[in-house]
């Protein structure tokens, strides 16, 4: 296995619970999630892999009920310490969801609407080329390139996820967060992503959340294992498919409960 | 075996394959007692049954092969159950050489004389039989019991099988030394020792893969 030798911790969860109003919802996660990897995270539904998700990007700030304690650092810098600049952040950390949620314009506009609005591109010829190669990037541009102007509703499944990503990539993020991407996909397309990933990673941290032990053996460096809110177990994807040391772990990958 | 999977057909799947092996691995059992049986008894007419039932053996090896296959397919199973699926591949594989040993072995005696063989050189010949015998009951349940001691013990008698090795071929060639014309029965008889030794080597290799089964890791070579 390829091994990266000399990693380095881009996010670093410390203690970090999670309450929903009374109902808590993560508790006490501590984790690291390596620079240029995929990380992914598994459980079952409701173990809380979203929700942590959205602590790397602060995406639960906009739930009223939901409070964060403890600390995700970011290159060493704890992103809920007052006067962190939240808009900055998410330039940072873009996420990619389970259902593809293009906005309803075309193509050419789902990924400069970024750019424009974070204030990336000067002109008109800088956009374009942004455009361009983040929908290279995304392994998008050969299928659209002749129909930038057509709105991005009307791309295959498939196809609006890869526009969605590129639409992450647009306004250059580190960190790309991918909530169960493809589970509204077929296989081609899934594969299709999964590739994307793969090609992703040497430029990008990627963190995963998949419902498929598959996908995350196959597209993950590291796994980590959620189970009623509580992180079980973390380590190399190999390990955690070939051996995993928590029992937890074995039962739920084999497929001894659910 | 831990049951309950989600999925019940899961469960007997791994089931079959892991009673397929059992039964294999009783049969190879059988076969290399009955093997050195008509070694130590000269009885050449238990040869025929012996060769039947290698085939039976061999049969079991294609289709534990075959279900491991469709497991790979069906389940794509991962820690515990991918380890029992490799495992038990080379499980049955080993089985299978065993078997193909201990008939190779039955089938050397039937050139031999009936009765003047030298009785130390058949006493040497059974001792080192029985300890491959004991060794393969206890690798046998080792991977039943699913028992990392048992499989650890095995690995460590199998000096002990390569040591009654050495003393039986010192004997064949004690009576090779008597008289020339022993030169082909000793032959035969070296390859009976050095076949036994072999079996000996695959019964280790099946107890380090139920150590792997169980474990996650092959045993440590503390030489
Ligand atoms: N917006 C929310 N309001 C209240 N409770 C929520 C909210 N989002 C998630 N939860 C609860 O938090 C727990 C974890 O949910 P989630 O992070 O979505 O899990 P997962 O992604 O692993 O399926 C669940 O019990 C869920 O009901
Ligand atoms: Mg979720």
């Amino acid at each position: 296995m390829e091994l990266n030798m000399n990693r380095e911790a881009k996010v670093i969860s410390k203690n970090v619970d999670v309450f929903y109003g009374n109902k808590q919802a993560l508790f006490d996660i501590n984790l690291e999630i390596f620079k240029n990897e995929v990380t992914a995270l598994i459980g079952p539904s409701g173990c809380g892999k979203s929700t942590f998700l959205r602590c790397i990007n602060r995406m639960n700030d906009v739930i009223d009920i939901c409070k964060i304690s403890g600390e995700i650092e970011i290159d060493g810098f704890n992103i809920y310490k007052q006067g962190v600049d939240v808009v900055r952040l998410r330039e940072k950390v873009g996420m990619v969801f389970q259902k593809p949620n293009p906005f309803p314009k075309s193509i050419y506009d789902n990924i400069a609407y970024g750019p424009n609005i974070h204030g990336i591109a000067q002109n008109k010829q800088e956009l374009d080329e942004i455009v361009e190669n983040s929908l290279k990037k995304a392994a998008l541009w050969n299928e659209v390139k002749d129909r930038l102007n057509e709105p991005g509703t009307g791309l295959s499944g498939g196809q609006q996820q890869r526009l969605c990503i590129a639409r992450a990539i647009s306004i250059n993020p580190e960190i790309i967060l991918m909530d169960e991407p493809c589970s509204a996909l077929d296989p081609i397309a899934t594969a299709k992503i999964e590739e994307l990933i793969d090609s992703l990673k040497s430029s990008y941290t990627i963190v995963i959340v998949t419902h498929s032990m598959a996908q995350a053996a196959r597209v993950s460096q590291r796994t980590g294992f959620f189970h009623l809110g509580k992180l079980i177990e973390m380590d190399e994807t190999d390990k955690i498919f070939k051996n995993p040391n928590n029992k937890m772990t074995q039962d739920y990958i084999t497929g001894r409960f659910g | 075996m831990s049951d309950d999977h989600i999925v019940k057909s899961y469960d007997e799947e791994l089931h079959i394959i892991n009673d397929a092996i059992v039964q294999m691995g009783s049969l190879t059992e059988s076969l290399l007692e009955d093997s050195m049986n008509a070694i130590t008894k000269m009885d050449k007419d238990s040869v025929s049954k012996i060769v039947e039932s290698d085939k039976k053996i061999n049969k079991f090896r294609a289709s534990i092969d075959e279900q491991i296959m469709t497991l790979l397919v069906k389940r794509s199973p991962v820690a515990i159950d991918l380890r029992l699926a490799i495992s038990t591949l080379k499980i049955s594989q080993d089985l299978e050489r065993i078997g193909d040993l201990a008939k190779g072995n039955a089938k050397k005696i039937l050139p031999l004389p009936e009765d003047d063989l030298p009785p130390e050189m058949l006493n040497s010949m059974r001792r080192l039989g029985e300890a491959v015998q004991k060794q393969i009951k206890l690798s046998l349940d080792s991977y039943l019991e699913r028992s990392t001691e048992k499989a650890i013990q095995v690995v460590k008698d199998d000096e002990q099988v390569n040591d009654l090795t050495k003393i039986s071929i010192k004997e064949v060639l004690d009576f090779l030394a008597k008289d020339k014309k022993n030169l082909e029965f000793a032959t035969n008889l070296l390859f009976v020792s050095k076949n036994l030794e072999r079996a000996g080597d695959h019964i280790t290799r099946i107890a380090e893969n139920v150590y792997y089964l169980i474990s996650g890791d092959y045993p440590k070579k503390n030489k």
